[in-house]
């Protein structure tokens, strides 16, 4: 049912529970994302959000979904910077129709990749350039040209169109995620990323 | 779009949007930032000034983009954003003062004209406009009647008197056919406008509008009737206006005016309650918490408490062009945007320069806050019409350090001063009242201290008392005594070496004199070591060979062994012999 338990069925193979962060700034699209994404008899457990700072978090089988927002008051920074250190995969949720706040999420997106918990670590980054489907919206090649994603260099990473609502883009992108989880490339293929993790 | 620090601000800022040709012309006044939407998402409101008589706009930007359009009747004054009833959803409207008008917009559509009333119009010039009605003067007649009126009344001619006034001669008579009919009326325009709130201090409560107007007068209107609530008076025009409080509570009306003072209007009180008076005039005023910060035509800044007092003054690097208000409560940030001629923006809080952002050209308004869903969005138009966004980086801090030269903080620390005693108050007193006196008498205790000083000189010249040696390495001082009655004399050189501690060796003395008068027994002597501080008697006899009664100077030369120019020259003025008479 959900698009998530092929993914999932995947790191069943692992006992180890697999955390995935997803961040972007408010409005982006995550929680839209996050429920597209949720199977539909998992109960999500939400934390009451204090001001200025929301967290998400929900489960399934194996997989540990994280979600916060990245704009708000930099005095609760420290309260999600603590999730960085046990994260498997990144999400980063776009809106590519807010051109004005592009600056923004490519200044978080910088701060984040240079975090001591992230920089040395080897994990997949997947980009949803989201709302896609509004008039006025950039296309994902625009996207990750004004967020300089070819710049990332020492991790993989991905960008998908999505349009969250209709959940278009979605599947594109969780494949790929899929296949460049660093356990499950190691389980296949020992020999080269096995060093890795 | 890179984060490169290309502006020169420290990298505070992040470049949201910058478009050199948006044909954005427009003042701090014409501009506001609202959720025109209810959607929590900001639009950039602006009255546009056109190029020249044309093309005045009422714009609304959302995000990079323009999204709505609306032609203005006349130039706009000021436009602000408010709260004019409780509907839900929270809409605010937009109001824009023009001419003598405020056009109030609900959901960007016209909704409301409200005109401020007419003023008093001189019975004089009704009574002149109407006998040329009833045909009993002619034009010539009605002009030289208008200029008297206008030379000596205490009510100002309307504006058709004074257009009037200003025709040519060949244009007089269509105009009084045309007008004649028509009712006099006088109208003054708007030249601020803030907004009040009415009752509760809620971001979304109910706000009054305040205007100033041409005629020195500041209106509060009620926000759902737009009646006139309230009406003060001003010493003269206002011409930017910061408010805060509430109608029903308290508030203050804070005016800058063009005469070049600030004054700041209290509730339940139709005059001014304090004054400023600046040293030159203000461009822009802007309200920190309790105090003000007000830029001057002088390129200066300069900060009062609400009362008026001044509590600094700095002195920026090119003249101000426009100031708003940066007030970011999340972070605690309270500071002012200052735009400046030279293509800067700079942030002070206080007299301290946090933030220099340097613009590609002449900003000439600016406004700070919530735009789209960006707490911390600067908003910056250009000379040249152009839009800059640029938002407030999440992570940039100021530092709060002292940076202008200027006194420093510890000056203004209070210091323990005993209490005045009477006598020093009676000194101050006497000072205060007596001070040409007594710089006066001190001017001429002076001169008198130098005059004494030259004689003392010129004296001491002429009779080469004590002369004292130049030379720094040997200095000496003598002074000469001459004994007995004649023919013999006997001369005493008393030598002192003035040095603290070195001693001087290898002098000697030598003497010139006419040798058909004296005689020197020694002419060539030695002097010992000389010891500082220690006088050393040098003795001598002189005889005077001449029976004449008269007398010439002996010249003494301090000389040293290796040099051949003296280090001390005297002149002995020789008495009259008075032995030769005796004998
Ligand atoms: N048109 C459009 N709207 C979207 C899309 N994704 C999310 N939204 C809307 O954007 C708003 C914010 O979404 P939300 O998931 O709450 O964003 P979050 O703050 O990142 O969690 C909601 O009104 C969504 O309906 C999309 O792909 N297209
Ligand atoms: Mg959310």
């Amino acid at each position: 049912m959900g698009l998530l338990d092929k993914l999932s069925g995947w790191l069943g193979l692992r006992k180890k529970e697999v955390n995935v962060l997803c961040l972007g700034l408010d409005n982006s699209g995550k929680t839209t994302i996050i429920n597209q994404l949720k199977p539909s008899n998992t109960a999500a457990q939400e934390i009451v959000p204090t001001i200025g700072f929301n967290i998400e978090k929900f489960k399934s089988s194996s997989l540990s979904f994280t979600v916060f927002d990245m704009s708000g008051q930099s005095r609760y920074r420290s309260l999600w910077e603590h999730y960085y250190k046990e994260s498997n995969a990144i999400i980063f949720v776009i809106d590519s129709s807010d051109k004005l706040r592009m600056v923004v999420a490519k200044e978080e997106l910088d701060n984040f990749l240079s975090h001591e918990d992230i920089c040395n670590k080897k994990i997949p980054v997947l980009f949803f350039a989201n709302k896609t489907d509004l008039r006025d919206a950039l296309s994902s090649v625009k996207v990750s040209q004004m967020l300089c994603l070819e710049n990332i260099k020492d991790k993989p990473w991905h960008i998908c169109a999505s349009n969250a609502i209709k959940g278009e883009g979605l599947q594109e992108g969780l494949d790929w995620l899929q296949g460049n989880f660093p356990f499950l490339s190691s389980y296949r293929d020992n020999g080269e990323n096995g060093s890795q993790n | 779009m890179s984060s490169v620090d290309s502006s020169g601000d420290g990298g505070k800022w992040l470049d949201a949007h910058y478009d050199p040709v948006a044909g954005l012309y427009t003042f701090s006044s014409c501009i506001d930032l609202a959720d025109l939407s209810g959607d929590r998402e900001s639009r950039l409101v602006v009255g546009d000034l056109g190029t020249g008589s044309s093309g005045m706009k009422l714009k609304v930007y959302r995000g990079t983009a323009l999204i709505s359009e609306n032609s203005l009747l006349d130039l706009p004054a000021g436009l602000v954003a408010f709260f004019m009833d409780l509907h839900e959803p929270r809409i605010p409207a937009v109001a824009v003062a023009s001419g003598p008008c405020i056009y109030v917009y609900k959901n960007l559509r016209p909704y409301f004209k409200f005109t401020l009333p007419s003023l008093d119009i001189n019975p004089l010039e009704q009574d002149v406009w109407q006998q040329a009605r009833e045909g009993q003067i002619d034009p010539v007649m009605l002009k030289e009647m208008l200029e008297s009126i206008r030379k000596k009344a205490d009510v100002p001619l309307s504006v058709r008197s004074l257009r009037f006034l200003s025709l040519e001669s060949d244009e007089v008579d269509e105009f009084v056919q045309l007008y004649k009919q028509q009712p006099i009326r006088r109208q003054t325009v708007i030249t601020c406008i803030g907004t009040l709130k009415k009752s509760t201090a809620d971001e979304d409560g109910i706000s009054c509008l305040v205007i100033g107007t041409e005629n020195s007068d500041v209106f509060i209107l009620d926000p759902e009737a737009f009646t006139i609530l309230c009406k003060m008076s001003l010493p003269t025009v206002p011409t930017i206006m910061d408010v805060t409080g509430q109608f029903d509570v308290e508030f203050r009306i804070t005016v800058a005016c063009r005469n070049g003072s600030i004054y700041i209007l209290r509730r339940e009180s139709e005059k001014p309650k304090y004054c400023i008076e600046l040293s030159s005039h203000p461009v822009g005023l802007v309200r920190v918490g309790k105090n003000m910060v007000v830029g001057c035509t002088d390129e200066s800044l300069q900060g009062f408490t609400q009362k008026g007092k001044k509590l600094w003054k700095i002195i920026l690097p090119a003249p101000v062009t426009t100031m708003a208000a940066m007030d970011l409560p999340t972070r605690g940030l309270q500071a002012v945007l200052v735009g400046l001629a030279n293509c800067q923006v700079h942030l002070y809080r206080d007299k301290n320069l946090l933030s220099t952002i340097k613009t590609p050209d002449t900003v000439t308004s600016i406004c700070f806050g919530r735009y789209g869903r960006e707490d911390g969005t600067l908003i910056m138009t250009t000379k040249g019409g152009g839009l800059m966004v640029k938002i407030l980086k999440r992570t940039a801090v100021f530092d709060d350090m002292d940076s202008t030269p200027g006194p420093p903080l510890a000056q203004s620390v209070r210091l323990n001063v005993p209490k005045k005693t009477k006598l020093y108050v009676d000194q101050t007193l006497r000072e205060r009242e007596n001070g040409l006196a007594m710089h006066r008498a001190f001017h001429m205790d002076l001169s008198r201290t130098r005059v004494a000083a030259a004689r003392a000189y010129v004296k001491a010249l002429e009779s080469s008392l004590t002369p004292m040696s130049s030379s720094l390495s040997k200095p000496l001082k003598m002074n000469a005594v001459v004994q007995g009655l004649g023919p013999s004399f006997k001369l005493t050189l008393n030598i002192q070496n003035t040095a603290s501690c070195r001693p001087i060796m290898n002098l000697a003395i030598n003497f010139l004199y006419d040798d058909n008068l004296y005689r020197i027994r020694n002419p060539y002597m030695k002097i010992p070591l000389l010891v500082p501080g220690l006088i050393y008697p040098v003795e001598t006899f002189v005889e005077c060979t001449s029976d004449k009664g008269i007398s010439d100077i002996i010249k003494v030369f301090v000389l040293h062994e290796e040099k051949s120019s003296p280090l001390l020259t005297a002149h002995i003025n020789m008495p009259v012999s008075e032995g030769l008479v005796l004998s």
